[in-house]
């Protein structure tokens, strides 16, 4: 983008340059400020769920050695029922984040069934390493700021107290003057930075073992599967009926409606035969063109179905014709021992060729770069651009489509445009064999 | 014969016009959606519409409803619908109102010349013109135990041109035999299927639709 107007005027394109610079900076600003607030929410969040697991745990603890002796027995479902909502909690607060974590069935009513759940025991290793690690963290994560905010201000108050006290936290030594004062600030200064570098790391840290520990056991990842399985194949069968209402749709306004003119205007030729030889060449010259245009609405049909030039060329040499017709310069890189399945390779195919038309006709873009991999039953597509970026799917363009001829197979798809470029389409599909 | 054309295929809208005005027929309007077919009419009051069932903007049956209007303004407006495929329910939407000045033919049929223009006239003339592939359609879903079976296969073939809305004259020609013979089948039939005798092709039609609809398996 900064180079876009080199070729003005020297003084204008600096204007220009330094505008966009300025530009660049604040969105960077703005930016970090947003991770900061959203990581000390976070943290915030975090410490919430940390003080109710920790009160969990020691709970846990009581309930375990009065077990012991016996009579604690009898409060054990209480308290793994008290896990249960805490951890309930975590979860919540993890989903609000994006991170799915599914609901767990209602803890067993026995003892013995309820002791031997794993799903109950991760529970309860959570609220020990919440409740303790997890507290400490968000103590630690939500002084940072507290501190930084105080050594900020000390120079407002410093004249309120006694010199000999020293500062705040770790500053020890005698304040005499604004001077002593500001240095405090500056190391203010200091920890605001490292708030905002390790804030984010923090929260995230925090936030491991509900990940871990709250998603389902390893075991019981099979039933989530088939549910995802059923879901995906449910899209699949929606895109296969969008699929064949657009097959349709074309057959009938395209290729069937040429066919009929052509039987039409044949049905006039024919009448016109005996009246009038001349007009009867001229309609025949018109059939003849609604037959040829029939012909070009049937290739495109079929084109769109499953491309003959893959049959032709293979993977690689199809991707290739693709960019030699792209308007942008184009490169190809195709590492693809073998074939995969038929309609996976019609869907790589297709997204590339969705991919380089919203290439071609929005990003601005000066090239493309096209990479297919092979790892063992995967396959991995991309398609970068250095165009201006900003695409969104909800805004049409075609992205719409990939992802769900994308989905339909099982696969991954995955969008990065930030303003400014480049814009990445990452797609990871199946091979099926 | 005044002919108000819709339909949205250029092509196909220009070889139909330049079919019927090679018959010397007046065609007044050509349209290519149904509001401006609705509006053509209302201002040429043309003895005869040929309307496209597929049009803009769903692609669906934007003509049916068109051509249903059409009639209810103007009650005397003859319609022949073409269609791209057969579909019996846009065949029953049509013939809820009776089947006089209708008529529902597949496309291709047009290249049939003469059959068109028969088909075309018979509707401008207050008769029927039905697709030989909806009534055939009608036949094969008809339950295999129902009376039809009684019908012997000469009974069957003069049912089925009925069906299409062919006069006894038109029957008579397209099997080859003598209007007399035809009459003397569409008694029995009539008698058979216990249905009350009509010359009328209009009503006739009418009839037997109905009771080929009333005789289809329920699958």
């Amino acid at each position: 983008m900064a180079g876009a107007d080199a070729g003005g005027d020297s003084g204008g394109s600096r204007d220009g340059t330094e505008a966009d610079r300025d530009h660049a900076v604040r969105r960077y600003l703005h930016e970090r400020v947003r991770i900061t607030v959203d990581a000390l929410e976070h943290l915030v969040g975090g410490l919430g769920t940390a003080i109710l697991a920790l009160v969990a745990f020691l709970l846990l603890f009581v309930v375990a050695i009065a077990s012991v002796v016996g009579i604690g027995l009898v409060v054990v479902p209480s308290a793994l029922k008290a896990v249960r909502s805490v951890a309930e909690r975590e979860r919540a607060r993890l989903s609000r984040w994006g991170f799915q974590l599914p609901a767990p069935p209602p803890v067993p009513v026995g003892l013995g069934d309820a002791l031997r759940d794993p799903w109950v025991r991760r529970e309860c290793a959570f609220v020990a390493i919440h409740g303790t690690a997890g507290f400490v963290l968000g103590v630690l994560g939500l002084s940072l700021p507290l501190s930084a905010v105080q050594y900020l201000l000390f120079p407002l108050y410093f004249w309120l107290l006694p010199p000999e006290d020293g500062g705040p936290g770790i500053v020890m030594w005698r304040i005499d003057g604004l001077p002593d004062a500001l240095v405090v600030a500056m190391i203010g200064v200091g920890w605001l930075a490292v708030a905002i570098a390790l804030g984010p790391r923090m929260a995230r840290l925090q936030a491991l073992p509900g990940r871990l520990l709250l998603a389902p056991p390893r075991d019981v990842d099979a039933s989530l599967r088939i549910a995802e399985l059923t879901a995906t194949r449910a899209a699949a069968l929606d895109a296969h009926a969008v699929e064949l209402r657009r097959i349709e749709r074309s057959l009938h306004d395209g290729a069937q409606n040429r066919l009929v003119a052509v039987t039409v205007l044949l049905g006039a030729a024919r009448r016109a035969l005996a009246r009038d030889p001349a007009q009867a060449a001229q309609v025949l010259e018109r059939a003849q063109d609604a037959a040829e245009s029939a012909l070009a609405e049937l290739r495109a049909v079929v084109r769109g179905i499953l491309p003959p030039v893959l049959d032709d060329r293979g993977l690689a040499g199809a991707l290739h014709g693709l960019a030699a017709g792209c308007g942008v310069p184009c490169t190809v890189e195709v590492d693809v021992p073998g074939r995969c399945a038929a309609s996976v390779e019609a869907t790589a195919y297709f997204v590339v060729a969705e991919a380089l038309t919203n290439v071609a006709r929005h990003s601005g873009a000066g090239s493309a770069a096209v990479t297919v991999r092979r790892d063992a039953d995967r396959l991995y597509l991309s398609v970068t651009d250095d165009g201006h970026g900003g695409a969104d799917e909800r805004r049409g363009s075609g992205i719409g489509g990939i992802r769900r001829r994308v989905e339909a197979h099982d696969g991954r798809f995955t969008l990065t445009s930030p303003p400014g470029g480049p814009t990445t389409i990452f797609v990871e599909l199946t091979c099926g064999s | 014969m005044r002919i108000v054309i819709a339909e949205d295929d250029a092509l196909l809208r220009e070889g139909l016009a330049l079919l019927l005005r090679a018959e010397s027929l007046d065609v007044v309007a050509t349209t290519d959606s149904p509001t401006t077919f609705l509006s053509a009419v209302d201002t040429f009051r043309p003895d005869v519409a040929i309307v496209d069932v597929r049009m803009p903007p769903t692609h669906t049956d934007e003509g049916i409803v068109a051509a249903v209007e059409a009639r209810r303004r103007h009650p005397g407006l003859a319609v022949l619908v073409l269609s791209a495929y057969v579909e019996q329910a846009f065949a029953t939407d049509l013939l809820a109102e009776g089947a006089v000045r209708l008529g529902y033919l597949l496309k291709e049929r047009v290249g049939r010349v003469e059959e068109f223009l028969s088909a075309l006239h018979r509707v401008a003339q207050g008769g029927t013109a039905i697709d030989p592939e909806v009534v055939s359609q009608l036949f094969a879903r008809s339950r295999p135990d129902s009376t039809l079976g009684l019908l012997s296969a000469r009974e069957r073939d003069v049912l089925a041109l009925m069906a299409e809305g062919l006069g006894n004259t038109a029957i008579a020609e397209r099997l080859f035999v003598t209007e007399g013979a035809v009459h003397k089948h569409i008694r029995n039939i009539f008698a058979k299927l216990g249905l009350a005798p009509d010359d009328r092709a209009d009503r006739r039609v009418a009839a037997v639709l109905r009771y080929l609809k009333d005789t289809q398996g329920r699958n």
